[in-house]
């Protein structure tokens, strides 16, 4: 032992060495041990009276040596982890979560990768750590654009979640078949969502397809990594983001607004419409009932009036002559009651000489004119 | 004597394990390996575990037995319809033969850059054969099949099985694609355009149907309320007829008397009478006159 051997090494310079310095009671543990050893051996040579110390020494220490040998062989595996026991290289057992053994080295070793947890692999979008740009969360155009099945340009940002396939068989295929299993899901993602899209034309993907298309990319991912024998399961694609370039966004938001531009149009038209068209509804309403007014006027107006020549018309028949000079007389009377006249004796016409002179014009002008009404009372 | 013997048994073990170190070796899960006496190889070890060589004079190689990468750099290929699509595919291989594969590539790196070049061919060889519209859509996983079974053909004289091969980008090159936008564009302008137009066309219908309702609403009500009208003149006049015809004569007197006060009103009348008519019967003598009866002359303006 080599540190036995230098008493003045620093592990015996006391309080001043590196180790001694602590505030340890008993001093350094180095020399402890030694002494405790040399206990051990005086103990042993007292049990054992005239064995031989060097060799009962050495076993001893042999013992403990295969038994810490032995016990390093005990491992812990957590609930989300499966233990994977090596023989030699070779893959022997599979060890469930819980307290575990395997022969220690170099015989057998044990990998304990964690195999319950959900993976998210983004395209298109992601968290890049690039020592040039620094982390941040990133636009990916040369993933993220593809192309249609009718030569359009589509832009998409999906997600893959992905996990170790269930079983020993998954683990197993998943730890040793592939070189690189995070790597292979994201490239087969990417072909399988470019291949899907592929298929597809650019109206449905942008509008209704999205299920469809999540179905077929993630049937399509599955059956590739398990014709791989990846181990992998693929649990969800998702997609994150699916519009028209950004070059041509604008364009195609113009469409959606053309789309509300109609229908706000029409919508204009209508309540034109359905303002109009009522309006409508009235006036032929009031043309109708101010024609039944009229008629219903006219015909009141009709019998009131011969209502009334029906009257007179009986006092007439009991005294026709008297009846028709009265009235006569009285509406002469009140038609010259209130008109200009001018009476000329028709005795100094044709023989007197006298023409008598009318100034028609100073007459005419006289009153303001007005159109002569020659309406007869009855029309209307 | 006792301590030579316990030193006998330590140089003992010792040298058992020396001996042991040196001749044993192990194949981890993931490899296989190959063992080679002073160059020559003389065995394939496929079976992962513990195994046996001669110190010294065999060396080990070990060799991945997984499924392992190849990536390509993105490379424009032409296609038949002489328009440019670049391509980014990768593929997936193992190796099933370690010996050809060491004789001929001897590690990954060199396996990796014949296969990225082989892959390039067969890439150029297959796509160039078909469409672009049959690379991107219709026989996208038709192609890829070919291209693995070219690559994989070529691949075995490396001792390498070619798992898969997928195109993982065809896109347009850069200056293509900006035509593609810019179809995209006016597309979408045409389109925006016609539903605009389409939207004011349905306007306009809608506008046009409601002026119509409301001319034909109205000239109905018009035509409806004529006849209304026409009724009340009918009825007017039936009633008239109905009582002036018990006596002409009278009536025609009354309604005379009744149109001389109506039309002849004050103020906008000017009367020059002669004394002689009826109505000046008595104007100048008091028992009466005989002369013939003479309507009043009216000037009316």
């Amino acid at each position: 032992m080599p540190w036995s051997n230098q008493g003045g090494g620093p592990w015996g310079s006391g309080p001043k060495g590196p180790w001694g310095s602590g505030s340890s009671p008993s001093g350094s543990s180095p020399p402890d041990l030694e002494d405790l050893l040399r206990r051990g051996q005086d103990k042993l040579r007292n049990v054992l009276p005239g064995g031989s110390f060097s060799g009962t020494g050495v076993l001893l220490i042999t013992l403990i040596a295969i038994a810490l040998w032995l016990s390093s062989g005990i491992f812990q595996v957590a609930p989300d982890e499966r233990g994977l026991v090596m023989r030699f290289g070779k893959f022997n057992r599979i060890a469930d979560p819980g307290l575990s053994y395997h022969l220690p080295y170099p015989v057998e070793s044990v990998e304990i990768p964690k195999v319950t947890r959900v993976t998210a692999i983004s395209i298109g979008v992601r968290l890049v750590e690039d020592s040039r740009r620094g982390t941040q969360t990133r636009d990916v155009p040369e993933e993220s654009l593809m192309l249609t099945g009718d030569e359009n340009i589509v832009d998409v940002d999906f997600t893959v979640f992905w996990l170790v396939a269930a079983g020993t068989s998954g683990v197993t295929d998943f730890r040793f078949n592939m070189q690189n299993p995070e790597g292979t899901v994201k490239a087969v993602a990417e072909s399988a969502m470019r291949e899907v899209i592929g298929r597809s034309e650019l109206e449905p993907v942008l509008t209704g397809g999205r299920q469809r298309i999540e179905t077929e990319v993630h049937d399509l991912v599955q059956k590739t990594l398990d014709q791989y024998k990846s181990g992998i399961t693929v649990s969800q694609v998702q997609m994150l983001k699916v519009e028209a370039p950004a070059q041509v966004i604008d364009a195609f938001r113009d469409v959606q607004a053309a789309q509300a531009d109609q229908e706000r149009v029409q919508n204009e038209a209508r309540t034109y419409a359905g303002r109009v068209v009522p309006e409508a509804r009235g006036r032929a309403a009031q043309l109708l009932q101010s024609a039944e007014a009229y008629r219903e006027q006219t015909v009141a107006e009709a019998t009131g009036q011969t209502a009334r020549f029906n009257k007179i018309y009986d006092e007439y028949k009991k005294a026709p002559d008297v009846t028709r000079q009265r009235l006569y007389l009285e509406t002469m009377e009140r038609l010259f009651g209130g008109t200009d006249k001018i009476i000329l004796d028709s005795a100094g016409q044709g023989s007197g000489g006298v023409v008598p002179y009318l100034p028609l014009p100073e007459l005419r002008s006289r009153p303001p004119a007005q159109p002569s009404q020659t309406t007869t009372g009855g029309n209307r | 004597m006792k301590f030579n013997f316990v030193g006998a048994v330590v140089v003992a073990a010792v040298a058992v394990l020396v001996v042991a170190y040196l001749s044993l070796f192990t194949v981890y899960q993931t490899k296989q390996a190959l063992v080679v006496r002073l160059g020559d190889p003389i065995r394939i070890i496929t079976e992962p575990g513990l195994h046996v060589k001669v110190p010294f004079i065999d060396t080990v190689i070990p060799i991945d037995n997984r499924i392992l990468d190849l990536e390509n750099a993105a490379q424009e290929v032409f296609a038949s319809d002489q328009r440019r699509l670049v391509i980014d595919a990768f593929a997936r291989y193992r190796i099933t033969d370690a010996l050809r594969f060491y004789q001929t590539v001897s590690n990954i790196e060199g396996a990796n850059s014949r296969l990225s070049s082989l892959l390039n061919a067969a890439l150029r060889r297959v796509l160039g054969e078909a469409t672009l519209i049959h690379v991107v859509r219709d026989e996208r996983a038709v192609l890829m099949g070919r291209v693995r079974d070219q690559l994989d053909r070529e691949a075995r004289a490396f001792g390498i099985e070619v798992v898969d091969v997928r195109i993982r980008r065809a896109d347009l090159p850069e200056q293509n694609s900006q035509a593609v936008y810019q179809r995209m564009q006016t597309e979408r302008q045409r389109q925006a355009a016609s539903i605009r137009g389409e939207g004011s066309q349905k306007s306009q219908e809608i506008r046009a149907k409601a002026d119509r309702d409301v001319t034909v609403l109205v000239a109905e009500a018009q035509s409806r309320a004529e006849q209304i009208r026409g009724e009340g003149d009918a009825e007017r006049n039936r009633i008239f007829a109905e009582a002036y015809t018990k006596d002409p004569d009278f009536f025609a007197f009354y309604r005379s008397m009744q149109a001389y006060e109506a039309g002849l009103r004050a103020n906008d009348t000017r009367l020059v009478l002669r004394p002689d008519s009826d109505f000046f019967k008595y104007f100048g003598n008091p028992a009466g006159r005989e002369t013939p009866k003479e309507a009043p002359k009216a000037a009316a303006q």
